[in-house]
């Protein structure tokens, strides 16, 4: 069946297509680093997205939670074995991403007789300080896109860059704190997933309307569930769970 | 099937889900490993003495242990942590064949990461005791031929009652749990004895005694275990080697400082008459 060139490429074009499809809803991950360490946030529905996988590194991913779950083992596997092995220090979002999960990725994607991986993944490292946090988002077709300070996880182009524009706006580069960044994330979610229009603003951005301002908010926390994680840049070894305002839930 | 690789986990049809058992996935990915096994002879004189304490104190339970490693009638270091931080709710005092010890010490330490984070839960204090249980069963070959014998102490804090216990094994992997107190090592006798007299007939059993008390005992103790028992190496204050001394308490670990131990010894151990 995909023994001609065209064939094979064309039916990729349709599996990019049909998983750009799958992720199109998803919400958008976002990776800050500030002083205390690495926040990473979301939105969810049904299943959480973001994971703690070894010391100093966590995940989150947006796709389908079966193929997040299958990653999330796989490069759990890799970490530990590794850290095992040679020391804690040796494993690196580098290497997991680069040596473990992009080439898995890649061969899956390229694998047209088999079912897709629906997945998107952005690895996140923290360092000794600010300026040493990394982040690494790998796509479903096994492609790396490095960053340091911020990094967004987006199912459009068009989002992410959405996204990444109102994070330059709201939250400058360079030194920045915990309670400062987490008290803006919510906002940045609510007109990321909700137009304009539905937030009630005008075409200029006032607001006109502040019950449907009110009434997004409100659904934003009916339909979805805040998920937020710190990784402490002091204490590495666990991550902590944030709750909307930035504190520490036990 | 590229997809295969990462989607299966079959083998004939039946499901094997991740159980978060560390050393499985060793094994998985390094059959040497995990399982430690020996061909070789056992080594003449490759003892391996120390001395290694916990006893239950109004704030917690301390655990103690001297810097000595030996091989035979050698001393091959001064310097051994035989204390060790699992994770801030566990602490591990290794006696016995260093190599293996560490070693189990660091898997145990990858087990329970691991198990957290694979599982998305904390395991149980059971969990916990069982798995360095399933570890000391599986080091029994190295430890019947006389060259990796292990026998720990294993002090952690209940998840859900927030209780301080301390567990001891036995090569097999044995358990059981230390009421008040519990020892190990080449150096052990004496003191057992000394904690039991002082639980039993001191005017305070242990559980009553200050910080301070406790921090002065167990110095005490492994000065009194290095007397008798040449494995276990002393407080050597010129150098300075002090032991390694930590408290686990309902809501902490924590390290008793060199400053704190050092002031201690002098005025309350050394006595110079």
């Amino acid at each position: 069946m995909f023994d001609e060139p065209y064939r094979w490429i064309d039916a990729i074009h349709q599996r990019r297509d049909y998983i750009a499809e799958q992720l199109d809803r998803a919400t958008p991950v976002i990776g800050l680093s500030v002083s205390e360490g690495i926040i990473l946030a979301s939105f969810h529905r049904q299943n959480p997205k973001i994971y703690e996988l070894y010391d100093r590194i966590a995940m989150g991913g947006i796709g389908h939670p079966a193929d997040l779950e299958t990653v999330r083992g796989i490069l759990l596997n890799m970490a530990h074995v590794e850290g095992f092995q040679r020391s804690t220090s040796d494993v690196s979002i580098e290497r997991l991403a680069l040596f473990g999960l992009a080439p898995r990725l890649k061969t899956a994607f390229e694998d047209v007789s088999a079912p897709p991986i629906i997945l998107d993944v952005l690895l996140s490292e923290v360092g000794r300080t600010q300026s040493e946090d990394r982040f690494i988002k790998v796509s479903f077709d096994g492609n790396l896109e490095r960053s340091v300070d911020r990094m967004v996880l987006a199912p459009t182009e068009e989002t992410a860059q959405k996204a990444s524009d109102l994070l330059r706006d709201r939250i400058p580069r360079g030194d920045r704190t915990l309670r400062e960044v987490v008290g803006v994330l919510s906002d940045v979610f609510l007109e990321i997933l909700f137009t304009r229009d539905e937030r009630g603003l005008d075409e200029s951005g006032n607001l006109i309307n502040p019950e449907k301002l009110a009434e997004c908010q409100s659904r934003l926390r009916e339909e979805r569930q805040w998920e937020g994680v710190l990784l402490d840049r002091k204490a590495p070894a666990r991550i902590k769970r944030l709750n909307e305002t930035g504190d520490l839930c036990l | 099937m590229g997809a295969g690789k990462l989607r299966i986990d079959l083998d004939g049809g039946v499901f094997h889900p991740n159980t978060g058992y560390f050393p499985d996935l060793l094994r998985k990915v390094s059959p040497v490993q995990g399982v430690a096994r020996s061909e070789c002879a056992p080594i003449p004189g490759a003892s391996h003495g120390t001395t290694i304490l916990a006893f239950h104190f109004q704030d917690g339970v301390l655990v103690a242990g001297d810097r000595r490693a030996t091989a035979s009638n050698r001393i091959m270091s001064n310097r051994v942590d035989k204390v060790l931080e699992i994770d801030d709710s566990a602490l591990l005092a290794i006696s016995g064949s260093p190599a293996m010890a560490l070693e189990m010490a660091r898997v145990l330490d990858h087990s329970l990461k691991y198990y957290r984070r694979s599982q998305l839960t904390e395991i149980s204090l059971e969990g916990k005791v069982r798995i360095l249980a399933q570890l000391l069963k599986e080091n029994l070959p190295m430890a019947v031929e006389g060259i990796g014998a292990v026998v720990p102490l294993f002090v952690a804090r209940d998840p859900e009652s927030r209780i301080v216990r301390i567990y001891f094994y036995d090569i097999l992997g044995a358990h059981f749990e230390g009421v008040e107190f519990s020892v190990g090592g080449s150096g052990s006798p004496e003191v057992q004895g000394i904690l039991r007299y002082l639980d039993r007939w001191s005017p305070r059993p242990l559980r009553e005694m200050s910080r301070e008390e406790a921090i002065i005992l167990a110095l005490r103790l492994l000065e009194t275990a290095s007397y008798f028992d040449s494995a276990t190496g002393g407080v050597d204050s010129q150098d300075p080697i002090w032991p390694v001394m930590k408290i686990l308490t309902s809501g902490t670990l924590e390290t008793v400082d060199e400053a704190t131990l050092s002031a201690i010894y002098r005025n309350e151990v050394m006595r110079v008459r």
